[in-house]
């Protein structure tokens, strides 16, 4: 082997050659477009990306680093189509060339398009839209809070449909920029403090604009800030048509600002209504109820026991009725014998005693009635005691005057539901015992399944 | 629970409830009583209730302590 130092060529070591190949690439492709396949993609720490762009035949190595990367509104993934720009160089340490990407953008569709479908699909991979996580929005919010640009028309809006609803509603609103490089923090915070504040729901509220100009509502931060929001969330972005990550993640999501309104209160007048109606439903079905309970009493009151005694107290009526006829009767036939019996004494007696004799008789006479009509109030008097008697037999049938005749009502605790047969009690269970002196409290040891023959065909 | 411990919500829903009670033909009439008066007083507080908020529009705001404080929001001032 020759001498290579004789040959008086130059001689590079590893490293001196390696940087000279890295300036000449640097400066020979100082600015170049590669559009390819992204494959073996490695994000370090998060920080700097490193994959390989490739075509059918071809691949090459490229690192975008932190500062270039950091701003990327998509994410790159193995397998997406994309177009870098930057500049050839070469890893001197392992003799490697490799892209270093400054820009990159997806091919075939807008970043943005494509960042939103990203963000969409992990937070659902992430179970940020699961229906199990989203909180029932109240129907009468003490307190609404409204995240939005207070300067804008849509607050208007949603003040207007609010006052069409339900006159009296408290509303605190916190202002935001709803685009802007800051927006997405803006809203973060302003969720942060209704919620110390304290509000019974939070409405996100911005009009309808481009897809840049929603973004605020398409970010990560905010979609996991409305995540983990403790307090129901209504999203309410853009037009119908526009739909955010923010309207995904919420508890409910609005088609426009002004549908917010309608879906965070409900309609007061509505409402006030079907009380009523609820109201008067209660009412017609409880006087239905004690109609059928009455027509079933005057059922009842013509059997048996009751009929037998209307008879009785008829029989007692009439006969109280005769016997005053009779009596009436019997005191005119009195007076009128003594009338006639003045008449005829008059026609005997010295004219000079007539006036006399009338005196006498007159008082005669009031004594007369006197008597009469004590003899007819008494006779009342102890028909009434007799009625009341009977009466009060009748009376025997309701429940109080059952327990005064030594019969017991029982009742469970702590539920107080009447117990009528054994089926309606359990071992062990407590009961309540009505008696006509006061209330046993006993417990229930055993249960013996017997029916009851004596006397109970009669009582039912 | 107590009618006075129920929200809004669930005064609605035990109203239902009533009135489905209610509608059944085999409830004794001390269950209908019962159920009846529980039925009036909670339509009367629910309405009580629809009445009872005051009506604010409010404007969220940090002072300078760091305090969260809310003051009438004036539209006009805003624009």
């Amino acid at each position: 082997m020759k001498d290579y130092r004789i040959l008086k060529t130059k001689v590079y070591t590893v490293s001196e050659l390696n940087q000279e190949i890295r300036k000449n690439l640097e400066s020979g492709y100082p600015d170049v477009w590669i559009e390819g396949e992204v494959s073996n993609f490695y994000f370090h720490e998060k920080k700097h990306m490193y994959f390989d762009l490739k075509d059918e035949s071809s691949k090459i190595k490229v690192v975008m680093f932190r500062h270039s990367n950091k701003d990327l509104l998509f994410e790159i993934e193995e397998g997406l189509h994309i177009l870098i720009n930057g500049y050839v160089s070469a890893y001197e340490k392992r003799g490697e060339y490799q892209v270093i990407a400054l820009r990159a953008r997806p091919v075939g569709r807008g970043a943005l398009i494509l960042a939103f479908e990203q963000l969409k699909a992990r937070l659902e991979k992430k179970g940020y839209f699961k229906h199990e996580h989203k909180k029932k929005i109240p129907v009468l919010p003490g307190r609404i809070g409204l995240v939005t640009s207070t300067g804008g028309s849509v607050i208007r809006d949603i003040i207007l449909v609010l006052k069409e609803r339900f006159d009296n509603f408290h509303l605190i609103a916190r202002n935001v920029n709803v685009q802007g490089a800051t927006s997405s923090d803006e809203v973060c915070d302003a969720i942060d403090d209704l919620c110390e504040y304290g509000v019974d729901v939070i409405i996100l509220a911005r009009g309808g604009g481009s897809l840049e100009d929603l973004w605020a509502f398409n970010t990560e931060k905010v979609a996991d800030k409305i995540y983990k929001c403790p307090i129901p969330l209504i999203s309410a972005i853009g037009h119908e048509t526009d739909y955010t990550i923010s309207d995904f993640v919420a508890d409910k999501r609005a088609a426009t600002p002004s549908v917010a309104g309608e879906v965070v209160i409900l309609n007061k007048k509505e409402m006030i209504n079907s009380l009523r109606i609820i109201n008067r439903r209660i009412r017609s079905l409880v006087q239905s109820r004690i109609n059928i309970y009455s027509k079933e009493a005057a059922f009842l009151i013509k059997r048996r026991i009751f009929l037998k005694s209307e008879t009785l107290l008829g029989r007692f009526i009439q006969n109280t009725g005769e016997l005053k006829i009779r009596l009436l009767g019997s005191k005119e036939k009195l007076i009128g014998a003594r009338k006639n019996k003045v008449v005829d004494l008059c026609k005997i007696v010295d004219r000079r005693n007539i006036i006399k004799r009338i005196y006498i008789n007159r008082i005669a006479l009031k004594t007369l009635d006197m008597k009469l009509f004590f003899v007819i109030k008494n006779y009342i008097s102890r028909n009434k005691n007799k009625l009341k008697n009977l009466l009060g037999k009748i009376g025997e049938r309701n429940p109080s005057a059952v327990i005064k005749r030594g019969f017991a009502l029982l009742y469970g605790i702590p539920g107080n539901e009447s117990i009528k047969g054994i089926k309606d009690a359990k071992i062990n269970q407590k009961i309540k015992v009505l008696l006509k002196d006061g209330i046993l409290k006993v417990k229930v040891f055993d249960k013996i399944n017997k029916k009851l023959e004596l006397g109970l065909k009669d009582e039912n | 629970m107590k009618i006075e411990e129920m929200n809004f919500e669930e005064s609605i829903k035990k109203l239902e409830e009533i009135v489905k009670k209610l509608e059944d033909e085999n409830i004794s009439l001390e269950e209908s009583m019962k159920n009846f008066e529980m039925g009036i007083k909670l339509s009367s507080s629910c309405l009580k209730k629809l009445n009872e908020a005051e009506g604010k529009i409010e404007k969220l705001t940090r002072s300078e302590d760091g305090k969260l404080i809310a003051k009438e929001l004036d539209l006009e001032e805003e624009n």
